[in-house]
């Protein structure tokens, strides 16, 4: 069979379709097959190999400026018979509680969105929440000192109205705050998840458990939960891991003692103790693979990806 | 007509709801773009509307330097990262190991940035050690130098955050695609890169504007891993974290950070407005089309 050079196709537009230098190079068994895996080989290199690296480095000794090769739990031991661990306990009880408040203010609006809202409009107004997630995090948790502080909007709001007559001052640089800051940085985060795991519940189930007679809180524990349970699963780890290292919310709004492991692997940087800091950054690793395998094996997390696989 | 008069209500205090949460998750925001337009600052029983203090910080020479560092970091990553996502993407569609993939792609999402942060922090400094021993060893100096850290720590920082969210965005628009059409492509002869260019592109390059714009926004914002993994030059968002930390804010801090939230806002908004006036041409078009079917 005799290849032309040029085909003509569709329109007329001319295309080359002759295994050129070109065509050969970047044809379907050249470059271009191995172009494909470049991500995943990004990946690899640049994230797995260096979080799983975490835990070697963090058996390393400490050395003046730098660590070297060697094998010792003196991180470890440094890290849970100091009030770091305590420190880390703390912090996972803020987190657990803010993972709590953000599943009660934001998943009702995933349910209401995909039951209520008309179909073609549900992404655009979940397209809302994307302001307030992509405004940068540090002028979101920043600007909290100022709103939550004695002279600040709240509190001034508050004394405009006559509710109060001294300004809050429990609130700036104590738990509260840190929990107040986590809400407000990650609750976008459960009305994302909690959408794309409604799609696993049918609209007509609403119909069906309406018709039947079905309670609303009963509709809500018995069906929605349930199916809908791999993505409010993985968007509460989100949220819980999050509150444990990302450093900016304690270090900005918490006290003394809110420290959490993110503060705990940058201050440990900054006192150049490399393997404390791998030490936490391979505990949080673990914290976060541990809780992935728990929830897979629950719920099976890839029910989450099937809308868009 | 009482239930539905009461369900009226509700679907109305429930619309009130989501509206007052975002307005609530964007106080903060506002609030610092009020402080940024008054001429006497935070605090002030006075308000006048000024927009001095933005004037100031595009006159100070250290401001734009890091500006200009920021904008090229932003560039830099649109360039890498959304081609690396949109491949990634297509890689997805066609491999037998979705779940494996996926896990390694979005993983990144899960691990906090001050986590990732260091762990890249020591990773290239081991690297960056090895590879100049390397190149004493060998005579090879092109060897060292490589991962010192600098811009290209920084970008290679910014990739793995960004590349979750190019990835997940491009995803979701490919979703729409058949991929019988580019098979019918080529069965008419197109190679792979022709039948994604004039084929399936133009059908997804809404997602990869989209998702460019978010590694923009992205990046802007981003604090921990750039100033982790930046070495010498200072970005935007470092300056304005140092003077929150350090030397305390200023008139000037808060414009910075009404020029950071801006950007987003701006985009965002921009992102929001051209697809609800792309869906109602489209409407337009369709009830036209129809319109002309039935007369005609």
């Amino acid at each position: 069979m005799i290849r032309t050079n040029k085909t003509q196709v569709g329109g007329g537009r001319t295309i080359l379709a002759s295994p050129t230098f070109f065509g050969r190079l970047f044809g379907d068994n050249g470059l271009q097959k191995y172009l494909f895996y470049l991500p995943a080989i990004f990946m690899v290199v640049f994230f797995l190999i260096p979080t799983l690296l975490t835990i070697v480095w963090s058996f390393f000794e400490r050395t003046l400026f730098w660590m070297e090769p060697g094998f010792t739990f003196f991180s470890y031991i440094n890290f849970f018979t100091s009030a770091r661990f305590d420190n880390f306990l703390s912090s996972m009880f803020h987190s657990g509680i803010s993972v709590i408040i953000c599943f009660i203010l934001g998943f009702p609006i995933a349910v209401f969105v995909r039951r209520h809202v008309p179909q073609v409009a549900q992404h655009r107004v979940i397209l809302l929440f994307i302001l307030p997630f992509m405004v940068s995090e540090i002028i979101r948790t920043f600007m909290l000192r100022p709103v939550l502080g004695r002279n600040g909007l709240v509190n001034t709001f508050l004394q405009k109205l006559g509710i109060i007559s001294e300004p809050i001052t429990s609130i700036l640089f104590t738990p509260l705050g840190v929990i107040i800051g986590e809400v407000m940085s990650f609750l976008p985060f459960i009305v994302f998840a909690g959408f794309l795991a409604m799609e696993a519940v049918p609209k007509y189930i609403f119909e069906v458990c309406q018709d039947l007679g079905a309670s609303r809180w009963r509709v809500f524990v018995d069906i929605i939960v349930p199916l809908a349970a791999p993505g409010i699963f993985a968007g509460g780890v989100f949220i819980f891991v999050n509150g444990l290292g990302v450093a900016l919310i304690p270090n900005i709004l918490g006290g003394p003692g809110a420290v959490n492991a993110g503060l705990i692997a940058t201050q440990a940087i900054s006192a150049l103790d490399f393997p404390l800091a791998m030490a936490v950054s391979a505990i949080m690793m673990i914290t976060l693979l541990g809780l992935l395998f728990v929830g897979h094996r629950l719920f099976n997390l890839t029910r989450i990806l099937e809308p868009i696989a | 007509m009482t239930d539905e008069f009461s369900s009226v209500w509700s679907y109305r205090l429930k619309w009130l709801y989501l509206l007052l949460l975002v307005a609530t998750l964007m106080v903060p925001v506002f609030y610092n773009l009020y402080i940024s337009f008054n001429k006497f600052g935070f605090g002030a029983y006075n308000y006048e509307f000024t927009l001095q203090w933005y004037s100031v910080v595009f006159q100070d020479q250290l401001l734009l330097s890091a500006f200009g560092w920021t904008m090229l970091l932003a560039l830099c990553t649109v360039m890498t990262a959304v081609p690396l996502g949109l491949v990634a993407a297509k890689f997805f569609k066609t491999t037998r190991f979705k779940v494996w993939f996926v896990a390694l792609l979005l993983l990144p999402l899960f691990v906090p940035a001050d986590i990732v942060a260091a762990s890249l922090l020591v990773f290239f400094k081991n690297l960056s050690f090895s590879l100049s021993w390397l190149a004493d060893m060998t005579g090879l100096s092109w060897l060292g130098g490589w991962f010192d850290l600098g811009f290209m720590t920084a970008l290679i920082g910014l990739i793995i955050y960004t590349i979750p969210y190019i990835f997940i965005v491009i995803l979701i628009t490919m979703g729409r695609y058949h991929p019988q059409q580019t098979e019918a492509a080529r069965s008419c002869g197109a190679t792979a890169w022709q039948a994604f260019r004039d084929v399936e592109f133009p059908q997804i390059r809404a997602g990869i504007f989209s998702a460019a714009a978010f590694t923009i926004i992205l990046t802007f914002n981003e604090y921990t891993r750039t100033s982790m993994l930046k070495g010498g030059f200072d970005t935007f968002t470092s300056v304005l974290i140092s003077q929150m930390l350090n030397t305390g804010m200023s008139e000037q801090s808060y414009a910075m950070g009404g020029i950071v939230s801006l950007v987003a806002i701006l985009t965002i908004g921009g992102i929001i407005a051209f697809t609800m006036l792309r869906v109602q041409s489209l409407e337009r078009t369709q009830r036209l089309k129809v319109n002309a079917d039935m007369s005609g």
